[in-house]
């Protein structure tokens, strides 16, 4: 046989690219070229799916091999989340974010933030909107808030631990209590919490510090998506967080809150 | 509908099964995916191991791959290859992703391995071999040239891109582009011959 290179023409321009884009070979501006032709171009898709048929067989070679046993219990309950989030996860993953919410407190003492939250609460039943203290844009609330007032909850396990993060949404306040104590940090990621909102995509409620609590301010746009069982996940990212125009990471854990 | 559980040792019963677990998957059916993740969580686990290295992240993209299979249901076409090639696709590619966006990619486990033969997992076998479909794309494959087959399985296990590649290879990217179509292009010609 002579050189196999020789042989034959090169593949059509639209092909070559469902297959480029099906082996991941493209940079990120052609993917999303490519991601743009699949949902626009029905003969593109068709060519993408002939591709990773043709590709699938080489996946045979990979030796099987068990997940964990909690591996079904964790699909039934990121499952539950998802329902309920009537959003599909998947889309966090690839969706840019468009908000950074809250920026990393400085200067403020958790802890503090925790108690002082926790113990204004019975006094914050039924405030007028505008006397609520320190709450980030005023006047949210609306009869819908202020109807729910309780706090919603989520505790949220984190892969195979016994740690939970812990999330409390507190309506009156118009804040969000992230307690990650117990967590450490690995060095070399940070974990992102976000909302899984049923229309307007994921929103970053900032980088969870570990072994600390801190008080997210909750906006008014915000708080109309959080009730009870609204979906929270935590990714992994760079130190940092995913950044401005960032993709989020992998999902690491998930949760819902609950009315307590 | 109550199905006792992937046990068939036929492939095409075994795939029959599978697509029409599937089917009820896209009607929402919850017990359908149990059924699925029962007969296919060995082979799309193995997958992501084996792109991911690491057996942390490994399950966490095989959750991925089961919670984006519930609610992408509706997007598998019964009328396509075989339910397992894309399942196995949509499992790779979700790891592909995670790699990408972790960096693990340094406990990947290399290429060569593989090419070792799945172990024989008696469940697992019917319903998870394409059969000789499978011989015929390793066969193409070894008809491209060397450097050609690195490239595309390079790509395909490991999500690497074309500047990623001529980097590696230390060839220009014009040059590692060319390779990996005529290697495409011949590939598809040996499949389809």
């Amino acid at each position: 046989m002579t050189a196999p290179e020789e042989n034959g023409p090169e593949l059509p321009e639209r092909e070559i690219l469902a297959a480029e884009y099906v082996l991941g070979l493209l940079d990120a501006a052609v993917t999303l070229k490519a991601r743009g032709l699949l949902t626009s171009n029905p003969e593109f898709a068709e060519q993408v799916a002939r591709w990773e048929d043709r590709l699938a067989p080489l996946l045979d070679t990979m030796t099987p091999a068990a997940p964990g046993d909690d591996m079904w219990p964790r699909i039934q309950a990121a499952l539950d989340q998802a329902d309920l989030a009537g959003e599909p996860v998947i889309e966090v993953l690839a969706l840019r974010r468009r908000v950074r919410t809250w920026k990393i407190a400085t200067g403020f003492s958790a802890a503090a933030a925790l108690a002082l939250a926790f113990v204004a609460l019975p006094n914050l039943r039924a405030p007028a909107p505008d006397t609520l203290p320190d709450a980030g844009p005023p006047a949210v609330g609306q009869a819908q808030q202020f109807a729910a007032a309780d706090p919603l909850v989520a505790s949220i396990p984190i892969g195979d631990t016994q740690l939970r993060l812990g999330v409390t949404y507190l309506p009156d306040r118009e804040e969000m209590l992230v307690s990650a104590s117990g967590l450490s940090a690995d060095g070399v990621h940070d974990h992102e919490l976000w909302l899984v909102t049923a229309n307007q995509g994921t929103k970053s409620l900032g980088v969870v510090v570990p072994g600390e609590e801190r008080r997210v301010p909750v906006d008014r746009a915000l708080a109309k998506q959080l009730h009870n069982g609204s979906s929270l996940v935590l990714t992994r990212e760079p130190i940092g967080g995913a950044g401005p125009n960032g993709v989020a990471g992998p999902i690491v854990a998930s949760g819902n809150l609950r009315e307590t | 509908m109550n199905d006792p559980g992937p046990h068939s040792t036929d492939v095409d019963t075994a795939r029959t099964r599978l697509r029409e677990a599937m089917q009820r998957l896209a009607e929402g059916d919850r017990g359908a995916l149990e059924w699925i993740y029962q007969a296919t969580s060995a082979k799309l686990f193995g997958i992501c191991l084996r792109i991911l290295g690491d057996r942390g992240e490994a399950e966490d993209a095989l959750q991925d791959v089961y919670v984006s299979l519930w609610q992408r249901a509706k997007t598998y076409d019964p009328g396509r290859a075989s339910p397992i090639s894309w399942l196995a696709v949509f499992a790779r590619n979700r790891a592909i992703d995670r790699l990408r966006k972790s960096k693990v990619r340094s406990g990947s486990v290399p290429v060569d391995e593989a090419l070792e033969l799945p172990d024989k997992e008696p469940m697992a076998d019917a319903i998870l071999e394409s059969g000789e479909r499978s011989a015929r794309i390793h066969h193409c494959l070894g008809t491209l040239e060397e450097r050609q087959q690195d490239a595309i399985r390079t790509a395909f296990f490991e999500g690497t891109t074309y500047a990623e590649l001529a980097e590696q290879r230390a060839v220009p990217l014009g040059t590692m582009k060319s390779w990996v179509r005529r290697g495409l292009a011949k590939l598809k010609r040996c499949l389809e011959e």
